[in-house]
């Protein structure tokens, strides 16, 4: 459902993605492991379609849909959802009127009705708990003053309201203790089924101890240097990503 | 040497004084504004706003009209109905509050008045709603006059007047909540509210909206009473073209008195927002305490705001913080929304929201809400 083919992208002149290929079938999970600054992000970013970057070559498709001729909202209501590395504070948005906001959107495109404000509440209480974030949640400005773990989870909040066919999960486990790993993790799993597709960025083997990927590819200096299966991460984990190098 | 725009508007206001209320003794202000220099263009106070436009922009037809209302124990009293009690009130008060060297213009409004009021707000169990309307279209004029101890929530809604001065004399211990709804309008438009706010009371003024081809509003409010609360908020979105020009003057005259001003403007298309705000505290004003934050959102490229904050502290017991910001919508914001599904348009609707709130407060009225464009 999901494919990338030779994909180049630069921000500002610099290329940073140099012939990205993946392709990520429905009901699977991919890992995206790689050292810093190896593109990771950038990839997650160009397929959700953030102002910034520019594609120079290749395309990225979902379900037969050429993402990179439309605007992020329309990627999002094609069923693209990007959990960001660094979630973006709010201040004045509270973060049940951004879900509500984010509801209603994806409802009106995809011809659905819209939620009541009762079944809305109903609806995201449940997630928020099932989250462990607190009554309180709600009200405040979306990510305002949050630790590290609750913004992850706000993520991962979001995700589960939208129900997005492809999510794109980038170090949401980076800064999360190991109960908040657990629970972020249940979060994923109750979410993945055969109709949808997670990508997994991570630097950290035990993320894949909780959600099991089908595929582990490693990126180095934009190109995915090398796949494999889910030993593969271990692997990495012991040797480090020193002996791989981008593909010439 | 030709005489400039300003003189000639001088020269002609003071040639056509009109008859309305003729026993109103004009001899001061006729006086003063003979001495008086207008503001010329490109003086401090009229930086960024062409008097010129104001001196030369027609004075609109009057409007038989005078929207005003209170509860039955409170009387709104046009100026050609006061009785003699009345008359020498306004004769007491009228003017009173009125910095005169500050704002020149306001020696025209007596002098071309077509409708004024007289309010007054005695002391009452409950506090009382006051509706300050359309007074005619022209000069206008409103002299409220709260009483010690007295409660008032004083909401105006002007219809686009030429110019309207609003005088408030809030007594000791009284509460004055005040609301101005701005709504947008074709008019060239010229607002004083001059406040005189007494020892122990509180003056709350939210003034809220939208702009007009050119809008300027002076605030002063001077806390002349030991202990005063003031407190102003201002949201303001100006669309395509519109042009508002927002002065706001508290002086401290007293000791330990705490003033706030929060200002957040939104400012569209070529449009202009100018926000000059300004805290003063006199020597004699210890233990003050005075804050102020104005911050405007540039929506479109051409869209323009000139904010400054002015302190003039000869006080040496005071808590004083200021910060004034432009800047444009937060891209990385901006696209949070969008990629969570919202189109362009409304990621930006909300955002602009979220900003203007910050100066609504918790209690802005409804109606407040709905100039801004603010419906959830
Ligand atoms: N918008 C941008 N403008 C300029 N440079 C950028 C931009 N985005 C990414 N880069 C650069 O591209 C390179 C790859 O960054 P990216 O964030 O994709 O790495 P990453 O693999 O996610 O790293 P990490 O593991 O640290 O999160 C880095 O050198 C980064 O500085
Ligand atoms: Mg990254």
């Amino acid at each position: 459902m999901l494919r990338i083919e030779n994909l180049h992208a630069n921000a500002g002149d610099e290329p940073i993605l140099r012939g990205v290929n993946l392709v990520v079938r429905p009901g699977e999970v991919h890992a995206l492991m790689g050292p810093n600054g190896s593109g990771k992000s950038t990839l997650a970013n160009v397929i959700a379609g953030r102002p910034g970057y520019d594609v120079t070559a290749g395309s990225v498709s979902l379900d037969g849909v050429d993402l990179l001729a439309l605007p992020p909202e329309e990627r999002a209501q094609q069923g693209v959802f990007m959990a960001f590395q660094y979630p973006i504070e709010i201040p004045g948005v509270s973060n049940m009127e951004f879900l509500k906001a984010a509801l209603d959107s994806r409802n009106a495109a995809q011809g659905r009705p819209e939620l009541s404000a009762v079944q809305f509440l109903k609806l995201a209480r449940a997630a928020a708990e099932r989250l462990g974030l607190g009554p309180e949640f709600g009200k405040r400005g979306v990510n305002e003053g949050f630790s590290g773990g609750e913004k992850k989870r706000n993520e991962i909040l979001q995700m589960l309201l939208l129900e997005p066919r492809l999510a794109l999960l980038d170090e949401t486990d980076s800064g999360l203790d190991i109960d908040s790993l657990g629970t972020v993790a249940a979060g994923v799993n109750a979410f993945a089924g055969e109709d949808n597709a997670i990508v997994l960025v991570t630097h950290y083997a035990r993320l894949l101890e909780h959600i099991v990927p089908d595929h582990v590819h490693v990126l180095v200096a934009g190109r995915i240097a090398r796949s494999g299966d889910k030993s593969f991460a271990l692997e990495i984990e012991a040797k480090g990503y020193g002996w791989l190098t981008a593909p010439a | 040497m030709n005489a400039s725009t300003a003189q000639a508007f001088r020269d002609s206001a003071l040639r056509h004084a009109t008859r309305y209320a003729p026993w109103l003794d004009r001899r001061p202000s006729r006086d003063a504004l003979a001495d008086a220099t207008l503001p010329e263009p490109r003086c401090e106070a009229w930086r960024h706003t062409n008097p010129n436009r104001w001196y030369g922009a027609e004075r609109p037809a009057r409007r038989q009209r005078l929207d005003a209302r209170g509860p039955p124990n409170i009387r709104v009293i046009p100026f050609e109905e006061a009785d003699a009690e009345d008359r020498h009130r306004i004769g007491q008060h009228l003017n009173a509050t009125l910095d005169r060297a500050r704002y020149p213009l306001a020696n025209v409004n007596d002098l071309l008045l077509d409708q004024g009021v007289l309010i007054r707000v005695p002391r009452a169990a409950a506090p009382a709603e006051l509706l300050l309307g359309d007074l005619g279209g022209g000069y206008e004029r409103a002299l409220v006059l709260v009483e010690p101890g007295a409660e008032c929530v004083l909401t105006e809604r002007p219809a686009a007047p030429r110019q309207r001065v609003v005088e408030l004399v809030v007594g000791a211990g009284a509460t004055l909540r005040h609301i101005r709804l701005q709504p947008s309008s074709d008019a060239v438009e010229h607002h004083l509210v001059s406040a005189q706010v007494g020892a122990g009371a509180t003056y709350r003024v939210a003034q809220h909206g939208c702009g007009s081809p050119l809008r300027r509003c002076d605030l002063h409010i001077a806390a002349s009473g030991a202990g005063a609360e003031i407190a102003v908020r201002t949201a303001y979105r100006l669309g395509e073209r519109q042009h508002l020009d927002t002065h706001i003057a508290v002086d401290h005259a007293a000791p330990n008195v705490v003033s706030r001003q929060v200002a957040r403007g939104a400012v569209g298309a070529a449009a202009r927002a100018v926000f000059d705000g300004r805290i003063h505290i006199a020597p004699k004003a210890q233990g003050a305490d005075a804050t102020l934050t104005a911050k405007h959102l540039l929506l479109a490229p051409d869209a323009a705001a000139y904010a400054k904050p002015e302190l003039e502290i000869y006080a040496n017991d005071v808590q004083c913080a200021h910060g004034a910001t432009v800047g444009d919508l937060d891209a990385n914001a901006l696209f949070y929304c969008r990629s969570r599904g919202m189109d362009e348009a409304a990621a930006r609707q909300l955002l602009v929201m979220a900003f203007l709130a910050e100066a609504l407060g918790d209690a802005a009225p409804e109606a407040a809400q709905a100039l801004l464009g603010m419906q959830r």
